[in-house]
């Protein structure tokens, strides 16, 4: 029976949006982000000001969109890394297995039990608080185990699969074997796995921003503009809700995509 | 029992190769405390006194069991921030992140595990979408973020309690509770939602099978079924899940305690990060680490009581 996956549907419709309108505003926002008294302060939302203006006059929604933008980059930019290393990691390991595989997993079992979170503030501050590049590198690092895991169950149980053995009888390389025929085989597992780590990338760099150990001024960050709005809640509600918003919207469209994906191959099995 | 002393070992040495990082990390980077301590104006003589006063002329080795046996003497250090000691700053703050976490998982344990079972087994059905989707935007939501409408709602328009002054544990311990208690729903809300979302899968995929189907055919009604097999079989995940969510409160904590004020644990290492008062971080990180690590032991040895099974296999593949 074919079932249509709402759940697919409306998250890649809500994604595509959000990444549409985020990758408009890397050319253009409606004012400098900047920029003071472009209004008002304290303006509510209207037709010039989408979502309001800020305590100096500034023009939130182009305030959003910048910091959605650097939030994009720096969830894109982690989740790249921490996926190609931790898919390299577990896929090697699980693949040929041995004693370095039993030890290194378990090694990571025990770092996978700290949140990737409290992982990643421990690195910040190894390698100092308040830069963006430094923000994608422990980032980056604190999600590596999360993915070396799932990848390294995944390739592990098809190392015995009979594709693989005819592979190996007919000579093709284990680096071949690895990325040609087992990788494709894992997608299901690791692409869902994708759309969290995602999520957790910019749910943690908005809190990290959020407690100014993050992306700091001058670069824009969603989570520094939650800290800032928090301030204002009384008089400008429309700065938080703006700049919470865009995050929610963000994450949860991903999240309906990684949602609609599992119960599309729940479904096949 | 030999699995127990087994994993107690495993703790043991967890622990120590945890501290051991943490000691060695922080004290690679973060340069000489006597020159941090006295600025950069110090004489030679000044800074060797100090270097001496505060045993850093020893090598690496001897500092870190000296450190180490800190955690048992109380004597972790100073804090080049606060001119305190280490343990003094961190031992009040403990019993408040303690507070908040156990007030955290109450909320969630008694939401969810209900929720959860309720629903789990129904699925299909034209909500199906919907609820996913909602349980997604919940999922969604950054626990600050909750935070600071809650603080709003509740502590700026409503008044039910009075938004960044926390009471303190020992002066008020039920007006502290109540404020913990906003803090927590904040914490909660999205650990909620996996929760049951983890609880509807592995509940009811055990629903599906052959001897529920075979027990409900034979009169028993779902609740009965569901408590006396179900339950049983479908547990040991669970336990796994809900350790993990004691370490992802602690981690939301920190966040969350920024936003509400609560002066613990999570602030103060966050204040000392920003601040690079390294002997604060390292012993706040290792106090953490030792929370998330027993608690995963924890949840290894209740799950070795509810199934034998795990007792032959020990580590099993």
């Amino acid at each position: 029976m074919k079932r249509r996956n709402g759940c697919l549907t409306a998250g890649l419709l809500l994604t595509g949006f959000m990444v549409l309108v985020i990758l408009a505003g890397f050319f253009r926002t409606p004012y400098d982000p900047a920029a003071m008294a472009t209004g008002p302060k304290f303006d509510a939302p209207s037709l010039e000001h989408l979502l309001g203006t800020d305590g100096f006059g500034r023009d939130i929604f182009s305030r959003v969109l910048q910091g959605a933008g650097n939030t994009l980059s720096i969830a894109l930019a982690t989740v790249a890394a921490g996926a190609v290393c931790g898919t390299a990691a577990g896929a090697v390991t699980g693949y040929f297995g041995g004693w370095v595989d039993r030890v290194l997993t378990r090694l990571n079992d025990a770092l996978t039990a700290f949140p990737s979170i409290l992982l990643a503030l421990v690195i910040i501050s190894i390698v100092g608080p308040g830069k963006k590049y430094n923000v994608v590198l422990a980032l980056g690092l604190a999600f590596i185990p999360g993915y070396a895991r799932i990848a390294r169950t995944a390739f592990a149980s098809l190392r015995e699969a009979n594709y693989v053995k005819s592979a190996q009888l007919m000579g093709a390389s284990h680096w071949r074997i690895l990325w040609v025929h087992i990788l494709p085989n894992t997608l299901p597992v690791l692409l869902p796995a994708l759309t969290i780590g995602f999520n957790n990338a910019v749910l943690a760099e908005a809190s990290m921003s959020y407690l100014s150990i993050g992306v700091t001024p001058p670069d824009a960050s969603l989570g520094y503009m939650l800290s800032e709005a928090q301030s204002m809640l009384t008089v400008a509600p429309w700065y938080a809700l703006g700049a919470g918003g865009a995050i929610i919207l963000l994450v949860f469209g991903v999240g309906l995509i990684g949602a609609g994906l599992q119960s599309r191959d729940k479904g096949v099995v | 029992m030999k699995y127990a002393a087994r994993r107690l070992l495993t703790l043991l040495v967890t622990m120590l190769l945890v501290s051991l990082l943490a000691f060695v990390a922080f004290d690679l980077i973060s340069g000489d405390p006597a020159e941090i301590m006295l600025g950069t104006q110090a004489t030679p003589e000044r800074l060797a006194a100090l270097r001496a006063e505060m045993g850093l002329d020893r090598p690496l080795p001897v500092r870190y069991l000296d450190w180490l046996g800190g955690f048992f003497t109380g004597d972790l250090g100073m804090s080049y921030q606060y001119k305190q000691p280490v343990w003094e700053l961190i031992a009040p703050k403990v019993a408040v992140t303690l507070c908040l976490s156990g007030v955290s998982f109450l909320l969630i344990v008694g939401v969810s595990i209900p929720l959860g079972l309720l629903t789990a087994g129904r699925s299909g059905g034209r909500w199906e979408g919907l609820r996913t989707a909602f349980n997604q935007l919940c999922m969604a939501v950054p626990a600050f973020f909750t935070g600071m409408l809650l603080s709003w709602i509740f502590g700026v328009a409503l008044k039910w309690f009075t938004a960044g002054s926390f009471p303190g544990l020992g002066e008020d311990l039920w007006g502290s509770l109540r404020y913990l208690f906003f803090a927590a729903v904040a914490i909660a809300i999205p650990r909620i939602a996996m929760t049951v979302r983890m609880l509807r899968g592995t509940v009811g995929e055990e629903m599906g099978k052959d001897y529920v189907r075979t027990a409900i055919s034979r009169g028993n009604d779902r609740s009965a079924v569901l408590r006396r097999h179900v339950l049983k079989n479908s547990i040991v995940p669970v336990v796994a899940f809900l350790a993990q969510t004691l370490a992802e409160i602690l981690a939301s904590g920190v966040v969350v305690e920024q936003v509400f004020a609560i002066p613990g644990l999570g602030r103060l290492l966050v204040a000392s990060i920003y601040n690079r008062d390294y002997p604060v971080v390292q012993a706040i990180v290792v106090i953490l680490a030792f929370w998330v690590v027993l608690s995963g032991t924890l949840a290894d040895l209740i799950q070795q009581r509810i199934d034998p099974r795990l007792r032959l296999g020990g580590d099993g593949e």
